[in-house]
């Protein structure tokens, strides 16, 4: 096999697959390896960026993004969580994991690469023996997908190889779809007659479950945008809570005014944690904005 | 009670909670009426924030029935808005 041109590949044949998209709307062939925690703090990433960088001008950007893969130095994975967050970056950018004769095993793109690589040595810990890191400067999907396409066409240039996980039907590497928790119902539907009055049911729910986010919308589709902004900020801590969705008239009719009077709050979305109201978006958004939103979800 | 005004959000604020700094936001967009409000005043003092947003929610209880959407970004006491503005001060004569 002598030179392959790898977007002609991409567009032409379905031997090899860039990761999975699992989104039907996804028409750059590219998802993120990027655990639940992390995807969500996306719009935060370009904050971090020094001002220097901000204005640069995109042609500058792309291809200059990462280093080549040879001269990318190869470095051991770390073992625990505590030396991940210090011996990988938290950014964006490409990474190509080598198995312990350092064949190369895969290479990914992500917005959290230490999250990334650490799901990987969870799921698959005997083929991410060390990992090449390559940080993209200016984030966007384009420059991010430019690093990866750049780092395969080396590698396949070098080898004649794709690399085994980014293989056409090796899901080895990539992150089935997070099962998201189904929202809580609060009664078995309208025509039902309900033995207990909705507001003991809502006092048990919030009592019997440590974080529960009464939302307009279901967590996986949010109605509004701060029933959004919580969903993000509580899949960003990485608590598990339950949602309730105030806008289902079939399962939790009458449940908006009852939880108005029942929490002396007015409106939507609400968080209780251990029973107790912590208030709504603001409150939330602020408490997290001044990291005491860990401690809260500890207690 | 026909659409609420920032004026009148502004005016009962005003006169329940006497703050001594208050800025009121119209954020109405598609869904309704909707503000931003930033307000300092001595009656959120050894209060938590909860508390405070509380005062706010009961101050403006019946302008809520037909505003879809408010924000507190801001209740300070007095002190803490102090504080707050001279760090912001400092720091932009640092920038």
């Amino acid at each position: 096999m002598a030179t392959i041109n790898l977007s002609s590949l991409q567009a032409s044949s379905p031997s090899l697959r860039f990761l999975s998209s699992y989104s039907p709307q996804n028409t750059l062939h590219a998802s993120f390896y990027s655990p639940s925690s992390s995807s969500l703090s996306f719009p935060s990433v370009s904050l971090k960026l020094p001002n220097t960088l901000r204005f640069r001008p995109r042609s500058l950007i792309i291809g200059a993004a990462a280093k080549a893969l040879s001269e990318t130095e190869l470095v051991p994975v770390p073992l625990t969580a505590e030396e991940f967050s210090t011996q990988l970056p938290s950014d964006s950018g490409v990474y190509a994991v080598y198995d312990k004769n350092d064949e190369l095993q895969f290479i990914g793109i992500s917005r959290n690469i230490a999250a990334s690589v650490y799901s990987h040595l969870k799921s698959v810990p005997d083929q991410c023996s060390s990992v090449k890191v390559g940080v993209v400067d200016q984030p966007d999907k384009t420059a991010l997908t430019e690093a990866w396409k750049s780092w395969m066409e080396e590698h396949i240039k070098a080898t004649g190889k794709v690399p085994p996980g980014n293989e056409s039907g090796n899901a080895t590497w990539i992150r089935q779809p997070p099962k998201k928790k189904a929202d809580l119902r609060l009664t078995p539907g309208r025509h039902v007659q309900l033995t207990v009055p909705l507001e003991e049911l809502i006092d048990r729910l919030v009592k019997e479950n440590k974080v529960v986010a009464f939302i307009k919308g279901s967590r996986s589709a949010p109605m509004c945008g701060f029933s959004q902004r919580v969903v993000g900020i509580l899949e960003n801590q990485g608590v598990d809570y339950e949602s309730v969705d105030v806008l289902d008239e079939e399962y939790n009719s009458g449940l908006r005014e009852t939880l108005k009077k029942y929490s002396n709050w007015p409106t939507f979305p609400q968080i209780f944690v251990n029973g107790e109201l912590v208030g709504g978006c603001d409150i939330l958004m602020s408490m997290h904005e001044k990291g005491e939103l860990a401690s809260l979800f500890k207690k | 009670m026909g659409k609420v005004t920032k004026e009148q959000v502004e005016s009962t604020l005003q006169s329940k909670l006497n703050p001594s700094h208050l800025e009121v936001i119209d954020t109405s967009g598609g869904c309704g009426a909707s503000f931003e409000i930033e307000i300092v005043s001595e009656q959120f003092e050894g209060k938590r924030l909860l508390e405070r947003h509380r005062l706010v929610n009961g101050a403006l209880v019946e302008e809520m029935k037909e505003i879809h959407a408010l924000s507190i970004k801001k209740a300070a006491t007095p002190d803490q808005w102090r504080q707050q503005q001279e760090s912001e001060k400092s720091a932009s004569n640092a920038a």
